[in-house]
């Protein structure tokens, strides 16, 4: 059985099953996602409309044995941004997909009533049953009840209450192998999206899928061998390293160390509250509490930098806080504690927000005058506006930018209208330059993998140098390669330095695909995904102008360094550049 | 005249007669006398190099080989603790 791609248009309601086109067969999660939005989506349709698409991906090795590669790709045009959007998440959902041949699942046109939908998928058709009943609750006891209904083998995602708002800071939430509704394609409201057009649940059932094809197993199994060893060799990815003994948290510390921790709404970039935050405390408290500490997002992952986090006896589990997480909803606020965050966590997930641009509303509304800086119960009320849809919930759910500007507040920490990330960008010059010039919005996944000994081409690695436009670049376009593969970025860490490690990424690219690519192809595959977002955000009217830090960064000095983003326009346009 | 010196993750192990708060980072106040280089205070505080993971000198990623002086902020990240975008930093050094 080939691949295929579920169309769904929701105007009449109608899903089926479209051969998978030839042109496409090397294409998969970012790579196709970004492919099909930029062929099938008008760059000047309004994003909440019938005319835009939402399509997800899972990646092109995932659903096999490969180790880290259970993601999967979700795109459209952004009602956050106004360009093209991917956003990414690592979840069973994806590796189901992958296993009944589903490439993408494109969702078009809009439902004309009020009402909400969930789709279910089998191998075999896609049915649609009403989810009005779901309307207005959270995601923790839907996604319970959710599973109650169809069995704990599916996989779900869904969007919540931000994204009925049509909420520009909505994700998409995927379960977690437990069935916690913590996965999230968080960026740029892509639920905002999905609920836009009427649907609110996909449920995919895998049972019978054949599983995914594999046209050369040997130079699959021999890539997936090479692969796994430099994962469990690196001392970043090996059990009991970095990202298994503390999670991606383990940041909160060093950033802090480094001056670029960001606190309170970008103010300064080092507190020495955030200890209190810090991976370790976080590892710590979940052992003493019976949460899970490691944890995988998706089974198969051997590098398991997740978790659950819970409250005391092992209750109330939310899943995973994330180091962005952690930041935004933590010092990006004034909060040093962690139950706070992990409530504040909690009411994202259960409403549907990503984390990241909760955090950066929560600091423009606390420099607002919303509350002050620091207070987590008051934070906590405001997103009870959100629940409870009132007028002022709805400006929280659109996010930093919108809530600045109902708020007369100018430091607005946003690049294309999203919200910037926790790493200061005046403090690490490099981060800022992808910030800045990726077709996504402030982003630090854009430009966060693989190193610039594989690309060829050097870029300093100091953090206060400002020559930055060449290794932005290799890092974005080898990033954007990755998430086409379905492999999570922190392969990187040891692809980066085990040679042999990512020739079993290609490896096993070449099994599933019976292709002959080397690691000398893959900057050209990444670069062409990228040409294809910026071909989309061009004609959607983006200019030299949106590839810009806002202003205060350039102006207003960041403590420790006491330094500003002085990197040049001309630098900056360098990225992309001729 | 002294160095602020801050021990992080699995190193505070290594720091005995120091309470420990929970997990957060032990504060040492160091004496100056006889500290001229980060190599300095990892042989006082009885640390191997191969122990340790990142280096911070106040703010800036630094090596063995870094001078430090009164009033410095050093921190000492564990082995385990190696998590840096490495191609955003360069250890510096002074000799
Ligand atoms: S390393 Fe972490 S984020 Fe990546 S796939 Fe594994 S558990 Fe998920």
């Amino acid at each position: 059985m080939p691949k295929r791609i579920l169309r769904v248009n929701m105007n009449n309601l109608e899903a089926k099953f479209e051969d998978f086109p030839a042109d496409f067969a090397a294409l998969g999660g970012r790579a196709l996602t970004s492919t099909i939005v930029e062929k099938e989506v008008d760059p000047l349709c309004h994003p909440l409309g019938a005319n835009n698409k939402l399509v997800i991906a899972p990646g092109l090795v995932t659903g096999t044995l490969a180790p880290s590669s259970g993601r999967l790709s979700v795109g459209c045009k952004s009602p956050l941004t106004g360009g093209i959007k991917e956003a990414n998440a690592g979840t069973p959902f994806s590796q189901q997909l992958a296993k009944m041949r589903i490439a993408a699942i494109i969702l078009e046109g809009k439902h004309k009533g009020s009402e909400y939908y969930t789709l279910k998928v089998t191998m075999d058709k896609a049915e649609f049953t009403s989810a009005d009943k779901w309307v207005g609750k959270g995601l923790y006891d839907t996604y319970q009840s959710l599973f109650k209904e169809y069995g704990d083998k599916v996989g779900i995602c869904g969007v919540g209450i931000a994204a009925e708002l049509l909420g520009a800071s909505s994700g998409i939430c995927f379960n977690d192998p437990e069935g916690l509704p913590s996965r999230y394609a968080g960026r740029g409201g892509v639920g905002a999206v999905m609920a836009s057009k009427g649907l609110k649940f996909i449920v995919v059932d895998d049972t019978g899928a054949p599983g995914v094809e594999i046209l050369n197993e040997e130079a699959f199994k021999e890539g997936a061998q090479k692969l796994r060893k430099a994962l469990t060799t690196h001392d970043v990815t090996k059990p009991g390293g970095a990202l298994n003994s503390y999670g991606t948290s383990v940041l909160v510390n060093i950033i802090n160390e480094a001056g670029g921790l960001p606190q309170r709404n970008f103010s300064a970039g080092q507190d020495d509250r955030s200890e209190k935050v810090s991976g370790e405390v976080k590892a710590e408290i979940i052992k003493e509490r019976g949460g899970k500490r490691p944890h995988a997002c998706n089974p198969g992952c051997i590098i398991q930098c997740s978790e659950v986090w819970c409250k005391p006896g092992g209750k109330d589990p939310v899943g995973v806080l994330e180091y962005e997480s952690v930041w935004a909803l933590g010092p990006n606020c004034g909060i040093y504690d962690l139950d706070d965050v992990g409530e504040l966590n909690r009411a994202c997930n259960d409403l549907g927000l990503d984390t990241i641009e909760a955090g950066g509303m929560m600091g423009v509304a606390m420099e607002g005058g919303l509350a002050n800086f620091g207070d987590g119960k008051k934070a906590l009320k405001l997103l009870d506006e959100v629940k409870n849809k009132t007028p002022l919930g709805r400006i929280l759910a659109n996010g930093t930018a919108f809530t600045a500007q109902a708020m007369g507040v100018t430091r607005v920490p946003v690049v294309k209208g999203q919200s910037l990330p926790a790493y200061d960008p005046r403090a690490i010059k490099g981060i800022g330059v992808t910030y800045a010039t990726t077709p996504q919005g402030a982003d630090h996944t854009a430009g966060y993998a693989i190193a610039t000994e594989i690309m060829g081409v050097g870029g300093t690695a100091d953090p206060m140098d400002t020559s930055k436009a060449d290794l932005s670049r290799n890092l974005q376009v080898a990033t954007a390669a990755i998430d086409a593969t379905g492999y999570c970025l922190f392969i990187a860490f040891a692809v980066l330095d085990i040679p042999e490690g990512l020739e079993g990424v290609v490896d096993t690219l070449n099994g599933v695909l019976g292709a002959n690519l080397t690691v000398a192809d893959v900057p050209g595959y990444g670069q062409s995904i990228i040409d294809v977002e910026r071909k989309f955000n061009k004609a959607a009217g983006f200019t030299e102008k949106d590839d810009r830090l806002p202003e205060f960064f350039l102006k207003e000095k960041l403590a420790p360094h006491n330094t500003v983003f002085d990197v040049t326009d001309e630098e900056l346009d360098r990225v992309w550049g001729p | 005249m002294t160095i602020l010196v801050k021990i992080f993750g699995d190193l505070r192990k290594k720091i005995k007669d120091v309470e420990s708060d929970g997990a957060l980072p032990l504060n040492l106040h160091m004496n100056t006398e006889n500290i001229e280089y980060i190599k300095d205070i990892l042989q006082k505080l009885s640390i191997e190099e191969n122990e340790t993971s990142h280096i911070f000198v106040n703010g800036v990623y630094a090596g063995f080989n870094k001078k430090v002086k009164d009033g410095d902020r050093v921190g000492f990240f564990s082995k385990n603790q190696a998590l840096l975008y490495k191609w955003y930093f360069k250890r510096e050094e002074d000799d």
